[in-house]
Parts: C-alpha cells; structure tokens; sequence
C-alpha cells in the first residue's frame, strides 16, 4: 500500500513515515500543499493523509484538488483545528475518516486498515487466531463454525490487539482506543484487566487463547 | 423602593407638612396683620381728634360736660375723653375686654393724653377685634383647600417631569444591565439624554463593558490558539513514544519509564482537550438543533460508564421519564454534560455507595434531572468555587482530576441555558440538579410518580 503524507510538521511527519514503513506501507512525505499535489499527479496513492493546517494552501481545498487528481485513493484529514465544521465538510468533500491531532499512530492505522477493509475490499475480514476465527467485517469470534459471544468493548479491545499483533499495547492505548476522549485518567484501575479476563473466559471454553499475552506492568499482546 | 417613587414620596411629604405649617401659622398670621392695621387705624382716629380739638378746642366734644363718651351703632368703635392730672402722660395700644351692655367684647384701645385749654385730657379709641377671628376659620378651611388643590397639581407635574427625567436611567438598566448577558457580545447603543449624569454613568457602562467583552475575546482566543498550538507538539511527543516502544534496543525498565512518560503526556493531552472543549463552547461553535430522549441520553452514558459503577460496587437507582425528548440541544455536549456528572457521582462516591437519579417537571416548566450521589459531599465554602477551572474540591483526596469536568458541565449548562443546583452535605452526598427551560422540552409524557 502506497501513502502520501502531506503535512508540514516535519518531525510529526517522519514518526508517521517511521511507524508506516514499520507496519509495510510505502510512504512518501510533502511538506507542503503545493508539493503534495504536485506528488499526487504523478504517483498513484493508496492513502492520502493530509494535515488540513497546511501554510501554502487551505486544507479543504487541498482535498478538492486532490481527489481530482486521484479520486480513487483513501483520503484520512489529520488536523489540529478540530472543528465539527471541518469535519463535517471534510467528510462530505469525500474524505474517507477524520482524525483529530493528537492522535495515536495505532489509531490511525486501525482506521487505515478498517478503510482498506471496507474500499479495496482486502479480503483480510476473516483472520485467525490460534483455533478461533475473527471475522472484521461482520465482528464475530468463532471456533469451528460456532460463534462465540463478545461484547462490543470486547471485541474492540481483540480486534485492536489482534490488529498490532505481536507488539505490547498498555492499558491506556486499549482504554484509549475503547473509550475515546471518555477515557478517563486513572489507567491503574482494572477495566481493561477486567475486559481481557472476560474474554479470556469466553474463548478459553473453547479453545487454549495462550496468545493472548499479559506484559507484566506493560499491559497485553497478542502473539502470533 | 424606587428612586421615581421615592422622590415621589418625598416630594408629596415635603409639600403636606409646608402647607400645614402655613394653615397652623396662618390665624397668628392674619391676627398680627389685623392687629398692625387696627393699630395703622386708631392713630389716624387720634389724629382725626387732635385736628378737631387743635381747631375747635375740647368743649367742642365735651360740651360742658366732665367727659365725653360715644359708641357707633354696633358698638364696634367707641371714642372717650376725660379729664385727667395735670402733667399726666400716656400713649399705649393694647387689647383689652369690655362689658357693654352685657356683652363681652374684645376691644384693641388707643389711650393717648394730650394737653388742651387749661387741662389735661386722656383719650380712648378703640375698637372691636372679634370681628377678624371669626373670619380666621373659614380663611384656614379655604386655605387648605386651595393649597391642596395647588399641591394635587403640581404633584401631577412633578410626577410627569422627574418621570421623563428619570427615562434614560430606566432605560440604561434595561438596555445595559438587566437585558445583558454576560461575556456582552453585542454592540451598545448609547442612550439619548441631555443629563450629564446620565450620560456619563452610561458611557462608562458601555466602555466597562466593551472592557470585559475584550478581556474574554482576548482570553478566549489565547485559549483556542494555545490549545491549538500545544497539540501538535504533544501528537508529536507521543507519537516518538509510540515508535519506541516497539524498538529492539528498548529494555524492560525503559519501556516502563517510557509509559510513564506516555501517561503524563495523556494528561496533558487531555487537558488541552478539555480547555479547547470550553472555549469552542464559549464561541458557540456546537448546533442546538438535535434532540434526544431521557432514555437514550443515559443509556449511553450508563454503557460507556457501567464498568466504573461495577468497579466501586455502587448501586444505581433510576426513575426518569424515558420518553421525554429534550429538543434544540447538542445530543454530544448534553452527553457530556451528563457523563461528567454521573462519573464525579462514582468518583467521588464511597465503595458500596449508591447513586439516585431522578427527574420532575417544576412549577415554572422546566425540568430538572437530579443526581445525588452518597459520596464526601462539598463544603460549604467550596460550593461557589467548584465550577472553576482547574479548582478541584476535595484537594486532600487521591483522586486524579485536573478540575475541569465541572467547568465543562458548566460551560455546556450555560450554553443551552441549564440552571444547575447543587446541595451538599460533608459525607453524606451530593445532589446534582440540571433543570432544562421550557424551550428545551419538547413532547413525551412525563413519568408518573409510582
């Protein structure tokens, strides 16, 4: 997968690319809105991630230009205004998601890869999972063609594991991730514990979930 | 009290005891000018019987008698001379009470003695006075009348006036005070008046004004851009975080320091969050036009709360009128508003705790939800400061809070024009009411009490 990351902050551009090229993406970075459609008209991109607050051009109009210039690419507007209105126009300029700085690298591309799921049709629905099935699209567990009952928040937190498998996430990035801006401040507490103990439960009366790790004083992975 | 009233007051008072006092002064009134003529008269009656006897001599009054005496018809003057010691001297006026034919009259007597032909002769003239005080109560009762009749209308004039005076002052409190909201957001028209004092009470109105409207902008403002400004450091900062802890050379140890580091910047991300909420609030960047029902506004709170309530082992009461819609609210900042309440209600609650939430329709038709909880309860004291920002109450307790989940409940409340209540009581609890104005209910029946 091809991304264009176009945002002006270079150092946040570089830990973008880092963490990209980490998870496979081939990324290229402009700095500028100028550069960035100039890049545009002649690669082919997968994703475009385009910072809204660019110095050279309007953000918005930007993303006119751009989904011109490629209008099959995913488009996902990074931006530090956080304005409803933005977003509101954001999405209706055909802007695939919206997120708001700061925002986590695990996030995006959690949506990078829900977007890829739902527009290219990348047939990774379905993923296993030692003896269990995950289906993405539809959110189901199951063993042997049996479905097993999770949770929203359950799944959530599975998914989003599942999704940065083989790398610790703590339980602020889970409860971050579940609860959005509601989460509240005091990650010590047990709701994650008390989420991943449940899920465990659940599946365990099917099949051995030994991949689902806890990191001491870290937090949990899921190793494959 | 009202100044038109009372001036009013004032006025109608002053005026009364002034015409009383000249109704009371005004028999000593009319007798001292009475007095002062009848006095101006009986000389120029001396001076009428000198002439006479200067010209004629005194036998032409007395005739051969020893004294001459003589009544008008009414006996209202009389007039008498007689003979009295040689070298004999006296010149007075006083009042005095004769017996005349049984009657008692009261005279004003001349007595004056003058020397004439070979003698010495006292003359008396004098006159009736009982005629002037009988006219003094019929002139005390007009006077009344009259002078009441003058104070009844210039009381209507002076009403009219200082009401027309006082105009601008009335419309300075109603256009600069009463009908203002703060942070004063509109322009001020001045108000149009020829007093000075007005006028400058007015001015320095509008200008106080415009000084707060500024000082808000300006802070407002600096929140927004601060806000703006801190977040791309801190996406940056923890976006450094994130790719290092996946590096290989990351040992164990660094990895912990590098989540603590990951948790103080979660704070601060979310207080920049916060403060960013508040401001686009205060600059009515949010529509009003959603509604949502009682029923799922805490539904969804409850879902995304439950494992909080869970955790403490605190048990929730709810008796709401489900059906009920609340309409021209922003359904994300009434959930907001709401998620903040309930979560302060568990966090500040005691384990094995409850909370009650309860609604009813007030006599003015608002609708107030109440949430009271059993927790440590607010001081006193503290109860005007707790909506202020980063002022957390119950400073001795651990639990973390940056103190603006009130201000937001506040700012959200303000916006949509929510009365928030509170009543406190130290380790007994708290009750939480938010009452919804009228405009802000729309259809749905109430709950009817079980």
């Amino acid at each position: 997968m091809k991304v264009l990351l176009i945002e002006d902050e270079k150092t946040l551009a570089y830990e973008v690319e880092a963490f990209l090229k980490k998870a496979f993406y081939i990324c290229d970075l402009a700095h500028t809105a100028r550069k960035g459609l100039e890049m545009l008209g002649v690669n082919p991109y997968d994703f475009v991630l385009l910072d809204l607050g660019l110095p050279d051009l309007d953000g918005l109009k930007v993303l006119q230009e751009a989904k011109k210039l490629n209008p099959d690419a995913a488009y996902i507007i990074l931006t530090a205004r956080g304005n409803i209105e933005d977003r509101i126009v954001g999405l209706d300029l055909g802007a695939d998601d919206y997120l708001p700085k700061p925002f986590s690298l695990l996030e995006l591309q959690s949506r990078m890869q829900a977007i890829s799921r739902r527009k290219f049709n990348v047939n990774t629905h379905e993923l296993d999972l030692g003896e269990f099935k995950i289906d993405l699209q539809k959110r189901i567990v199951s063993h042997s063609g049996k479905e097993i009952d999770l949770t929203r928040k359950e799944f959530d937190l599975l998914s989003y594991l599942l999704l940065h498998k083989n790398r610790v996430l703590t339980r602020m990035q889970l409860s971050e991730h579940i609860w959005g801006t509601f989460a509240d401040d005091d990650y010590d507490s047990n709701y994650i514990d008390v989420h991943i103990k449940n899920i465990r439960k659940k599946l365990s009366a099917f099949g051995p979930v030994e991949w689902l790790e806890t990191v001491r004083g870290v937090g949990y992975k899921i190793r494959k | 009290m009202k100044l038109i009233s009372k001036l009013t007051l004032f006025i109608t008072l002053s005026k009364l005891a002034i015409v009383l006092l000249f109704v009371l002064t005004l028999p000593y009134l009319i007798g001292g000018i009475a007095r002062t003529y009848t006095d101006y008269y009986l000389r120029q009656q001396q001076e009428k019987v000198l002439d006479v006897v200067s010209k004629n001599g005194v036998e032409s009054y007395l005739q051969g008698e020893e004294s001459y005496g003589s009544y008008t018809m009414l006996k209202e003057e009389y007039i008498s001379l007689e003979p009295v010691a040689k070298g004999f001297k006296m010149d007075t006026i006083y009042t005095d009470e004769r017996i005349i034919e049984q009657d008692t009259l009261n005279y004003r007597v001349l007595t004056h003695s003058f020397p004439a032909d070979s003698g010495t002769y006292l003359m008396e003239v004098g006159k009736t006075i009982d005629t002037i005080d009988q006219y003094n109560r019929p002139l005390q009762r007009i006077a009344t009348y009259v002078l009441l009749a003058l104070i009844l209308i210039t009381l209507v004039v002076d009403l009219f006036y200082t009401r027309y005076l006082l105009r601008p002052l009335g419309e300075i409190i109603n256009t600069k005070i009463r009908n203002r909201k703060f942070p004063f957001n509109e322009n001020s028209i001045p108000v149009k008046t020829s007093t000075t004092d007005f006028q400058y009470l007015d001015t320095s109105l509008i200008s106080l004004m415009q000084q707060i409207h500024e000082a808000f902008e300006k802070e407002r403002e600096f929140t927004a851009n601060a806000s703006h400004e801190l977040m791309t450091p801190i996406g940056i900062l923890q976006n450094k975080i994130e790719n290092l802890m996946v590096e290989q050379e990351v040992t164990e140890l660094v990895q912990l320091r590098l989540i603590g580091m990951q948790r103080t910047l979660n704070r601060l991300k979310r207080i920049v969050h916060s403060l960013l909420l508040i401001s686009r609030i205060e600059n009515e960047q949010f529509s009003k036009k959603e509604s949502v029902t009682v029923a799922e506004l805490f539904d969804d709170v409850l879902d995304e709360i439950n494992h909080r309530l869970s955790e403490k082992e605190i048990s929730l009461e709810t008796k709401l009128s489900d059906h009920l819609l609340l309409v021209n609210i922003n359904r994300d900042l009434l959930f907001q508003l709401v998620y903040n309440l309930v979560n302060n209600a568990i966090r500040y609650n005691k384990s094995n705790g409850s909370i009650r939430i309860w609604d009813q329709l007030n006599p003015d038709g608002s609708y107030g939800i109440n949430i009271t909880d059993t927790g440590i309860g607010i001081s006193e004291d503290e109860l005007g400061t707790i909506f202020n920002r980063f002022k957390k109450a119950n400073q001795s307790e651990e639990s973390a809070g940056y103190g603006l989940g009130l201000s937001i409940v506040k700012s959200i409340a303000d916006y949509h024009q929510i009365k928030i209540g509170i009543i406190s009581e130290i380790s007994k609890g708290t009750t939480f009411t938010i009452a919804f104005p009228e405009e802000l209910v729309g259809s749905g029946e109430l709950r009817m009490e079980s």
